[in-house]
């Protein structure tokens, strides 16, 4: 379609990049599927693509690993996806510590790298083995790391975006951070990094409240927390025999009096939340962030849906909580399983919390997650005027803020 | 196109869609969603919700994976991937949607000749002019249709090595059928089915216990899948089935093999049909140190071994990709400095000679165990 740059328009291709991690029961029925799909190789590459979608007045949809479950790489109006496969080469700065890396790298594949050199990410995904440097930190996301160093976006220093008016870099992380591509799409990152350090990770079996206590009782690297319920789960799909009691495995570089082997064992399964799935097979899913202090309290809250969950601490004294409860998605009540999905992030909301994100399907939920919303959908309006990147992410529009709306309701 | 089959039907909902298998090697090669597992697994899901109809496209983009197993090796959710590709492959023929050509083609060749080379049945055994074999024996070797067809050197090695090693065997020559491997891996099971009753009843009749060979594609189907197909068809099961490496291995230990030593570097590749397929990892390892070899591991190594870029039927139906495959394992042979990259099957040895072009010396295990090993009584 555009001559050198990789395309396919074929059903199956086009099919296969319509959907995330996610499995939409009924809302699915809305969405359309790409019109096409481009492997860009170069940034030069994306701005054609841009051009040629203003020209055509169609939608464009980065893609990453396509590893969340928030909705923001599926085509709702259709469109051309743009999958960063191909731009997947990166460059160590050794004196600055800084990785610069194009939008398609795999974050463990840098990770690997960076040791040789006895370099360190600051942060990285519980999905680093397949989830891309672009779409994380389109995502914003936290993970491994963020007890100590926070989002990813706070860890980056300069991108490179590109829009309908051209390539540029920016310092404006803010603007582009979390925002899907709706305001840009990043094809480059400078990303700080740590000197390496030999870490240990520990485990106790503490109650939520210990955990908090422990968690923010030094500067240590990362903090998770399983409950019973996740560990039970685990130990019936993995064969493993993990004592089911709540554990928190705290990573530090610090000597600590934990159990070390239990501890090893839980966080060499960090990359693996979702083995769980195998037990429905399906998952529903809830992802919220709440204040520390409340979160005795939000899983007690919870506690009756007999989901699983899986906290890790956040720089902040806020905490990330996913929680899964498996359930068969080919059974009608899966449907009605959904509601524990809104009911949690109610329950969160009570306390001061949000959701983790809200990509499309909670971008009704935008006001919330960013508290500068009022100004991003400014800038939102000026770069985009046809609003077509990546419609209906973050900035809410068309039926599924209402048909969410519904469902809470009935949650 | 209805999924009979209750393992797609359940694994299909049980992938999380992750993408860790983005390992796979034909992925890595063209970047294509359609080429993933991921991709598969998802066609095969919406197959089953009746979202999308398989066209040609998409079945031939099924067959771009050499059924390797690197997928199910970082599985998140232990998907027995391998069985679901080869599961789906089979549903893929019954309904007519496959073999993709140049497989219908080896099928074709393979019922009149009983190898898919396109080979005369009675030259099978030509590369054994000249060595003698038992009618019956309790261990039968098993050469197999590279070796026989393309590796002669392969076999010769291996018989000579028995020979030197005086192990009592026979061979069944020209009454040796293919195993049946290109047709597992490809979804044509009946004239595999074929061939384990050409083969069954010929190992029967010489008296045979012990099954040995030195092709890891023929050791995977041999010891894996003949156990099933014989439950399958009823038939009773009662051979012992082992590669080659097994047996030296086993010499070695009990003292009955001694070698001239060396001190050389070599990098080894894993064969996916012994590694990933039947976990053996460590003994062609151990055989190369105890032999005094220097074994620099590549980049990808034992159960995350990059596949040679050949099996599954990619090398006779997607020439290119199978090179593209094989070029990167090259690379990384050569980049661990080693003299020479020694494998453990005929089927890769091939298909890396064509990739290496000369750059790096490709040999197998066999060959150079039978080199150095010291004939019995001399040490």
């Amino acid at each position: 379609m555009i001559e050198g740059i990789p395309f396919r328009d074929d059903f199956l291709e086009r099919y296969l990049c319509s959907h995330d991690i996610s499995s939409p029961p009924f809302i699915r029925r809305f969405f359309k599927i790409a019109d096409g799909v481009f492997q860009p190789e170069r940034e030069e590459d994306v701005l054609k693509i841009l051009k040629l979608a203003e020209e055509k007045r169609v939608p464009v949809i980065p893609r990453g690993g396509a590893t969340s479950g928030y909705g923001g790489v599926i085509p709702v109006k259709g469109g051309f996806v743009m999958d960063f496969a191909r731009m997947d080469r990166f460059e160590i700065d050794e004196d600055e510590k800084i990785l610069i890396s194009e939008p398609g790298v795999v974050w463990w594949d840098t990770e690997k790298e960076l040791n040789r050199k006895n370099l360190s990410l600051r942060v990285y995904p519980t999905s680093a083995p397949s989830s891309t440097v672009g779409g994380w930190i389109a995502q914003n996301g936290y993970g491994v790391g963020s007890l100590a160093f926070g989002s990813i976006a706070e860890n980056v220093s300069k991108l490179k975006v590109v829009d309908f008016s051209g390539i540029r870099d920016t310092r404006n992380i803010y603007l582009y951070a979390g925002l899907e591509g709706t305001t840009g799409i990043i094809t480059k990152a400078w990303i700080r990094l740590r000197e390496f350090e030999e870490m240990k990770a520990y485990a106790f079996h503490v109650s939520p409240e210990k955990a908090v206590k422990l968690a923010y009782s030094s500067e240590h690297h990362s903090a998770l927390f399983l409950d019973r319920n996740y560990i039970k789960m685990k130990n019936s799909v993995c064969n493993d025999q993990i004592p089911e009691k709540d554990t928190l495995v705290i990573v530090s570089g610090k000597k600590m009096d934990g159990d070390e082997s239990l501890g090893q064992e839980i966080w060499e399964s960090r990359f693996y939340p979702m083995k769980i799935k195998r037990l429905g097979p399906g998952i529903i899913p809830a992802e919220v962030i709440v204040p520390c202090e409340s979160l005795p309290n939000y899983l007690n809250r919870i506690l009756k849906y007999n989901a699983g969950n899986e906290v890790w601490f956040i720089r902040g004294k806020v905490c990330s909580v996913l929680s899964f409860l498996p359930w068969d998605e080919r059974k009608m009540s899966y449907t009605n399983k959904l509601r524990f999905t809104f009911k949690a992030l109610k329950i969160a909301k009570k306390m001061g919390g949000k959701t983790y994100s809200s990509g499309l399907y909670l971008s009704k939920e935008s006001k919330n997650v960013f508290k500068n919303y009022q100004e991003l959908l400014e800038f939102k309006k000026e770069i985009d005027p046809h609003n077509l990147l990546n419609p209906m992410k973050i900035f809410p529009s068309g039926i599924i803020p209402g048909i969410i709306r519904i469902a809470e309701v009935f949650s | 196109m209805k999924i009979n089959s209750s393992v797609i039907n359940n694994e299909a909902f049980v992938c999380v869609q992750c993408h860790y298998c983005r390992v796979c090697p034909a992925y890595s090669i063209l970047r294509w969603e359609s080429v993933s597992p991921r991709g598969r697994m998802y066609l095969l899901r919406g197959m089953i919700k009746e979202e999308i109809e398989p066209d040609s496209k998409a079945v031939e983009d099924f067959y771009r994976c050499t059924t390797c197993g690197a997928c199910e090796t970082v599985c998140q959710t232990s998907i027995p991937l391998i069985e679901v590709w080869e599961i789906a492959r089979a549903e893929f023929v019954n309904a007519r949607k496959a073999p993709l050509p140049v497989h219908r083609k080896l099928r074709e060749v393979a019922e009149k000749n009983g190898n898919p080379y396109g080979e005369r049945r009675e030259e099978r055994a030509k590369w054994a002019q000249g060595y003698e074999f038992k009618d019956n024996a309790e261990i039968l070797f098993f050469a197999g249709c590279t070796a026989s067809y393309r590796m002669m050197e392969l076999a010769k090695n291996t018989v000579e090595f028995f020979a030197k090693t005086q192990i009592d065997f026979t061979y069944a020559k020209e009454d040796e059928h293919c195993c049946g491997s290109p047709f597992l891996r490809t979804g044509q099971r009946d004239i595999a089915y074929e061939f384990f009753r050409k083969n069954f009843e010929e190992w029967k009749k010489r008296g045979v216990e012990t099954i040995v060979t030195t092709c890891s594609g023929c050791y995977r189907t041999i010891g894996r899948d003949y156990p099933a197909i014989a439950e399958e068809l009823g038939y009773r099961w009662e051979f012992e089935v082992i590669h080659t490496v097994h047996l030296i291995k086993e010499m070695i230990e009990s003292g009955k093999l001694k070698f001239e030593k060396t001190d050389e570097t070599v990098t080894f590749h894993d064969p996916c049909h012994l590694g990933r397929h039947m976990n053996t990892y460590h003994t062609p390892r151990e055989i190369l140190e105890e032999m005094g070899y220097q074994i620099v591991e590549m980049e990808h190594t034992m159960e995350n071994s990059l596949c040679c870029g050949a099996g599954g039927g990619v090398k006779s139906q997607f020439k290119d990709l199978a090179m593209n495959i094989g070029r990167k394992r090259i690379d990384e042979a050569k980049r661990t400095g080693a003299e020479m990259i020694v494998s453990a099957c005929p089927f890769c040895k091939l298909h890396l000679i064509h990739a290496a072009d000369k750059k790096i010396e490709v040999r197998d295990i066999v060959e150079l165990v039978n080199e150095r090993a010291k004939p019995l009584n001399t040490d």
